[in-house]
């Protein structure tokens, strides 16, 4: 009987093409439009940088930094100029824009640097930079740690007269391979960071619109008192629903993280920062299916919430200022784990929802243990099975159903 | 058959309902101490002005309510402890229960036919009939949102009859109907009642309770104050017609209460 019922829930959706269209195409549609989007807007902002040639303002340049640039001034992707501005005037540019760094060289600086060993000063390059541009965040980084670190050791080469006094010890100069890892893993550590929290979210917002319909909805419209004088018991109807809206939010996550697999070209430098393809991450059939139940047992905990929100609820309205704060708590325990850094605590995976997500997390970079993963799943149980009881209860309550 | 046993309800208000009433009181009594049965092959009537109580009996008896007080037997199944037998054996007209408007009249019909626990074949054979006597045959495969307002009032009560229950209650039956489907529904009733069906209804319009019922029960303020076939109320009071009756009773009781 209670298939009957499902069934109808099923029906309601599939046969109207509206329904369809804004529970499974359009935001499978937005997803895939709006990653592509994004995706590629950072990737150019990237090469943007890349190819950004940096307006350095100097001041003071000694000979000795004139001749070491010339010889090598196409290495760094800088513009060097010289200015018979103040300098206060030259920071003006800096905060808009037009200038990305501004390096400024001690007075006597090449005979400071040579006289070492008997001036009180040491010889000093000043920087001013503008952090809140990005040109200019990296020209400084540019310039300190590769044309400035180069230049100080080529003055100190002259000093010592052998490149072999000015040189302690060099990093990976024999060494090309220095990467060492499993590409599974590096896949699965990409997305570890940001596939679930989508799919958490996801999965809520696809029962989320049908879910506030279904009951609230029904008892707005006055269907479901129709349904409720049939000989069916209460507990039948409640399960049939959340049953029914189940089926529909796993199927409208789906739609949504096909539309994630397919915007995985374009999008996967955001992502994870780095080229992503779903195949290289090879969990093992167990893996795979704790996942399903992992994802499965949440599913369970949302549909619960909506339900028992939907049912308490005179009018969808109502309902749907109800749901905002839930989905706020849905979304925090989404995003946390992002921040997340070090081996979880036990009792996080106890946590409803956040416990979840941690496990699908913890999943994909291969670090799931048996028994969080246990205690994550009894977790859940336990609270659909709890949020079910309070669903069947509202539905024995005339007041709340005949919305008295 | 139908034994209402010193029925009560009493509802709880809110604080919204207590203003809404402009009461102090956190209770309200809808219905105190009814009792009255009613036997296959009769229609009965509720008679009342609105708001004595008539829809919160017919709702209990439907098993929507749960009595405070007393008990219902539909049957001889108790409405609170054997609720699913109960509500196997009514069918419960009323303009608050309404249909999916996306679904059609045929998909609508199997899908509560299915939930009564009746096979395809009875379901089908059991539809053919309500949608030939109430004209609903040619409109079968229609979405019910691009139905008439008649032809949808039509399908709704061909719906809650669908399983042919033994008692039919039927709340405020000619209300909000036009007239053509007022009259079918009207003449459904009287077929009902030859086939030896107990149909119960509730109202406010005299000439309703004086055409239709075989006996009534007149409802105000919550308490039965006169129940019996129309003719036998005018004896009672001693008056020429059911509404002098009426007004005579209302004036008594309705004061009576105040």
């Amino acid at each position: 009987m209670i298939w009957v019922l499902v069934k109808k829930e099923l029906h309601r959706v599939f046969s109207d093409r509206r329904l369809v269209f804004s529970t499974f195409i359009l935001p499978a549609l937005s997803i895939y439009v709006i990653y592509s989007l994004m995706g590629s807007m950072i990737g150019e902002r990237i090469v943007d940088q890349q190819e950004h040639i940096s307006n350095v303002v100097v001041y003071n340049a000694p000979p000795s930094f004139l001749e070491f640039y010339d010889q090598r001034d196409s290495d760094y992707g800088l513009d060097f100029n010289g200015s018979n501005l103040d300098i206060e005037e030259e920071k003006d540019g800096l905060k808009y824009g037009s200038i990305d760094l501004i390096l400024v060289f001690s007075d006597d600086f090449d005979r400071r640097f040579e006289d070492y060993e008997t001036v009180a000063l040491q010889a000093e390059v000043t920087t001013f930079y503008n952090p809140s541009e990005e040109y200019s965040q990296a020209a400084r980084s540019k310039v300190v740690r590769e044309l400035l670190a180069d230049y100080e050791h080529d003055l100190l080469v002259k000093r010592f007269g052998d490149a072999s006094y000015a040189t302690a010890f060099g990093v990976d100069i024999t060494n090309e391979n220095n990467q060492v890892m499993d590409p599974a893993k590096a896949t699965g550590t990409g997305l570890s960071m940001i596939l679930p929290m989508l799919i958490a979210m996801l999965l809520f917002a696809g029962a989320m619109g049908i879910g506030l319909d279904t009951i609230a909805g029904e008892k707005e419209r006055g269907t479901m008192a129709t349904l409720l004088m049939t000989p069916i018991s209460r507990e039948t109807i409640a399960l049939g629903k959340v049953i029914g809206l189940a089926i529909i939010a796993i199927m409208s996550a789906l739609s949504s993280f096909i539309a994630i697999i397919a915007s995985l070209p374009n999008s996967g430098m955001m992502m994870t920062g780095g080229e992503v393809s779903i195949t290289s991450l090879a969990l093992t059939p167990l893996m795979y299916l704790q996942l399903l139940l992992v994802m499965l047992t949440l599913v369970g905990i949302y549909v619960g919430l909506i339900c028992i929100t939907s049912v308490r609820a005179k009018s969808v309205k109502e309902a749907g200022t109800y749901i905002t704060p839930i989905y706020m708590l849905v979304m925090f325990a989404a995003f946390s784990t992002i921040f997340q850094s070090g081996d979880p605590e036990l009792y996080q995976y106890a946590i409803p929802i956040l416990g979840n997500v941690l496990a699908i997390k913890r999943l994909l970079t291969f670090e799931l243990l048996m028994g969080e993963f246990l205690l994550t799943i009894l977790v859940s149980i336990l609270l659909t099975g709890l949020l079910i009881a309070m669903i069947t209860r509202s539905f024995n309550n005339e007041k709340v159903m005949l919305n008295n | 058959m139908i034994e209402v046993n010193n029925f009560t309800k009493i509802y709880k208000l809110s604080r919204k309902q207590m203003s809404k009433e402009k009461t102090k009181f956190k209770q309200k009594v809808a219905v105190k101490d009814v009792s009255f049965v009613a036997e296959d092959g009769e229609i009965f009537g509720l008679l009342g002005p609105n708001g004595a109580g008539k829809t919160t009996t017919l709702r209990t008896i439907a098993t929507l309510l749960r009595p405070t007080e007393g008990s219902i037997k539909v049957n001889g199944f108790d409405v609170v402890k054997d609720s699913a037998k109960v509500r196997s054996t009514i069918g419960f007209l009323t303009n608050d229960l309404k249909l999916e408007t996306h679904f059609t009249p045929t998909y609508t019909m199997s899908f509560f036919g299915k939930l009564y626990g009746m096979d395809e074949m009875t379901i089908n054979r059991r539809m053919d009939d309500l949608f030939t006597y109430f004209g609903i045959t040619p409109f079968k495969d229609q979405k019910i949102s691009e139905l008439s307002t008649g032809m949808s009032q039509k399908l709704s009560i061909a719906v809650s009859l669908i399983h042919d229950p033994q008692v039919v209650i039927f709340d405020e039956p000619t209300n909000g109907l036009d007239i053509i489907t007022a009259k079918a529904v009207t003449e459904y009733l009287i077929h009902l009642k030859e086939e030896g069906k107990l149909v119960v209804v509730s109202t406010h319009i005299m000439e309703v309770a004086e055409r239709l019922c075989d006996r009534i029960a007149i409802i105000i303020n919550g308490q039965k104050v006169a129940d019996g076939s129309v003719a036998e109320i005018i004896g009672q009071e001693d008056k020429e017609s059911l509404e002098d009756a009426f007004f005579s009773l209302y004036s008594r009781y309705a004061k009576e209460v105040d």
